[in-house]
């Protein structure tokens, strides 16, 4: 017996000392539904494919812990997701690795989209919904239509961020499209954002911090006009929510993909950004959540099917109205727009 | 002879401390390593720029914003209302619980406790359910007649506010039931022997006696809201930022550190005011109990 017991905790021993030699990757995201897509659609078939083996980190707040694993010297993730404006700011601070793109194809990002230090795979639209419960066939349909609340009264929920909102608090305004930065990159175009904000406040029943929680005031009814990212919304229509939504006016952002500086395993990384993120991939993350490719093969060859393009942002027919973030209006005046937005809230 | 002449016992005196002191190394050595260094790793960040270098800039930076004094005023105004109503809801409890028979009372007591053991995430979460506009509250309201529109019960002050009275109820109860259980019943029969009515029994008898626990509890309360952030932060809806949200915001949005820290230590030093003002308190009560038994 005791014999036994020695020869397999022997075994046990051996086994536990010489594993089947694997290269491990480790990868941030954000978690939750957005999180497990990515895992579905885009690393774990590409982990597979390389032989690689993948842990996964969820965090809702990615450039904060980023800044945190590389400011204190102690980088435990290989790949880091982010919002562009954060990828943008992260490299402004030198938390980041430079992208290789002799690994990465650099064809598969649109010129305007291009970034050296984080790699924009999907996009994903700031949008208006609302309760059909409330507006039936009615809703508004501007964001000037948004701000009138004699016409369409009603619970307003707005994300706690000045991201995103001041772009369409000038739209709301009558701002165009194309004039939305030129016009913030005045110290009055910035007032006037903030200015229009406050005067929708008194309406605004919820300020909400994350994704899931605006889903959650849309499918509670405890709003009935939110401010939400597209995803979201099509994932609350889609489970038969009383909601719709609209692309008119969104502004579209994209997400990207960054190796922070240091990171344990930066060539396996690049390595893994770039096989995660092949055209078939990044278009199969449409079968879980609607955040469409930015790489323009992703909409060739019928690897999306034809109904589904109609609620991604990025398709033809929605982006006409639309504002693209600017990544680099952000990582200038982020700091100053966050400071104006805290103070209108603290008002 | 006393028995600090007694070489003898003052020696074995000495040992005795000795060897509690080393008992206690352990604990001591722990809250040295995750209370002292980390406001010390804090103290310092504080002193520093995002490159790293010393400078003082920080505490300007954070004490000339009108932010930092809002959200200091919302903390303040958390824990002043919540305090209100552990005092309101906590000393009638208490003097209910002190009044039963034991049994009756270990047994409201563990009902009182219950709330205690559960997360403080899910209780939140479960204030939600209950508060919100088609929640079970709104709904009965409005089911009954009684208000034609739901009540805006969450997602505001209210709301926080609620849920942070609910958390510290029962730890404002605990130190009060305490004062209260220790009265002297006869002191009690006495005073209602000599005429006193109830009113006047609970204003000369029970509430003098019991008010060190009423402090104690008081302190317990403030000290702890002051941080609070999870119930804020759920049930606030983003329009109640007490220092802990203007911490983490400071952090997620600004990524600044130094400013942060500045935060932090302003936190710290609004508790350190608290704790010696409720201290001072509890001594002036302890010394008008004494004189009210010498008079």
């Amino acid at each position: 017996m005791s014999r036994l017991l020695r020869i397999s905790l022997a075994a046990i021993a051996v086994s536990a000392a010489v594993p089947v030699y694997a290269q491990s990757v480790t990868i941030t995201t954000a978690g939750g539904d957005y999180g497990n897509a990515m895992k579905e659609a885009m690393w774990a078939p590409a982990a597979k494919e390389l032989g690689y083996d993948v842990r996964e980190e969820t965090q809702s707040d990615g450039l904060a812990a980023l800044k945190m694993q590389v400011t204190a010297g102690a980088v435990t993730t290989d790949i880091i997701h982010l919002g562009s404006p954060e990828g943008a700011q992260a490299a402004a601070q030198s938390l980041l690795e430079p992208l290789d793109y002799k690994i990465i194809d650099p064809k598969s990002v649109p010129a305007g989209a291009k970034s050296d230090y984080c790699y924009p795979f999907d996009s994903y639209g700031t949008v208006m919904s609302w309760s059909t419960k409330t507006y039936g066939e009615n809703p508004p349909k501007t964001w000037a239509e948004f701000w009138d609340v004699a016409k369409f009264p009603g619970r307003r929920a707005l994300r706690a961020n000045a991201q995103d909102l001041i772009e369409i608090a000038l739209l709301s305004d009558g701002v165009a499209p194309a004039d939305v930065y030129p016009t913030l990159s005045t110290p009055e175009g910035l007032a006037r954002a903030i200015k229009r904000l406050e005067a929708i406040k008194p309406n605004v029943s919820v300020w909400w911090t994350s994704g899931a929680q605006s889903a959650q005031l849309l499918k509670d009814g405890e709003a009935d006009l939110v401010v939400t990212w597209n995803g979201r919304a099509q994932t609350v229509k889609a489970d038969g929510g009383s909601v719709d939504y609209t692309f008119k006016g969104s502004v579209i952002g994209t997400d990207c993909l960054g190796v922070p500086k240091g990171a344990p395993n930066k060539e396996a990384a690049m390595k893994l950004i770039a096989a995660m993120t092949q055209p078939a991939r990044v278009a199969k993350l449409t079968d879980f959540i609607a955040y469409g490719p930015v790489n323009p093969a992703g909409y060739e060859g019928g690897l999306i099917p034809e109904d589904r393009l109609k609620t991604l942002a990025t398709a033809p027919e929605n982006a006409g109205t639309s504002v693209f973030s600017n990544a680099d209006w952000w990582v200038k005046n982020g700091e100053a727009a966050q400071k104006a937005f805290d103070e209108m809230m603290s008002r | 002879m006393t028995i600090a002449a007694d070489p003898a016992l003052a020696a074995d005196a000495r040992s005795e401390r000795r060897f509690f002191l080393a008992l206690s190394l352990p604990a001591l050595l722990i809250v040295g390593l995750a209370a002292i260094l980390p406001i010390l790793w804090i103290i310092r960040q504080s002193f520093l720029t995002t490159g790293g270098e010393y400078t003082v800039g920080n505490y300007e930076k954070v004490l000339s914003s009108g932010l930092t004094w809002s959200a200091l005023i919302t903390t303040v105004d958390l824990s002043l209302g919540t305090l209100a109503f552990c005092i309101l809801l906590g000393t009638p409890l208490a003097l209910a619980l002190a009044s039963v028979r034991p049994r009756v009372a270990n047994l409201l007591m563990a009902f009182v406790m219950l709330p205690l053991w559960t997360s403080i995430l899910v209780r939140t979460y479960g204030w939600l359910v209950l508060l919100r506009r088609d929640g079970l509250i709104n709904a009965a309201l409005t089911g009954s007649g009684l208000t034609a529109e739901p009540l805006p019960l969450v997602y505001n002050f209210t709301g926080t506010l609620i849920g942070m009275v609910h958390y510290m109820l029962p730890l404002f109860l605990l130190p009060v039931y305490a004062a209260m259980r220790d009265i002297d019943a006869n002191l009690v029969r006495a005073s209602a022997s000599m005429g006193a009515t109830l009113g006047q029994v609970i204003r000369t008898v029970i509430l003098p006696l019991s008010a060190g626990g009423i402090v104690s509890g008081s302190m317990i309360v403030f000290i702890y809201t002051i941080g609070f952030f999870i119930t804020p932060a759920v049930l606030g809806g983003g329009k109640v930022n007490p220092l802990s949200i203007r911490i983490e915001r400071t952090l997620s949005t600004f990524q600044d550190w130094g400013s942060a820290s500045v935060l932090g230590i302003l936190l710290l030093v609004l508790m350190a005011l608290v704790g010696v003002m409720f201290l001072v308190a509890r001594r002036l009560v302890a010394r008008n109990k004494v004189g009210a038994a010498h008079a």
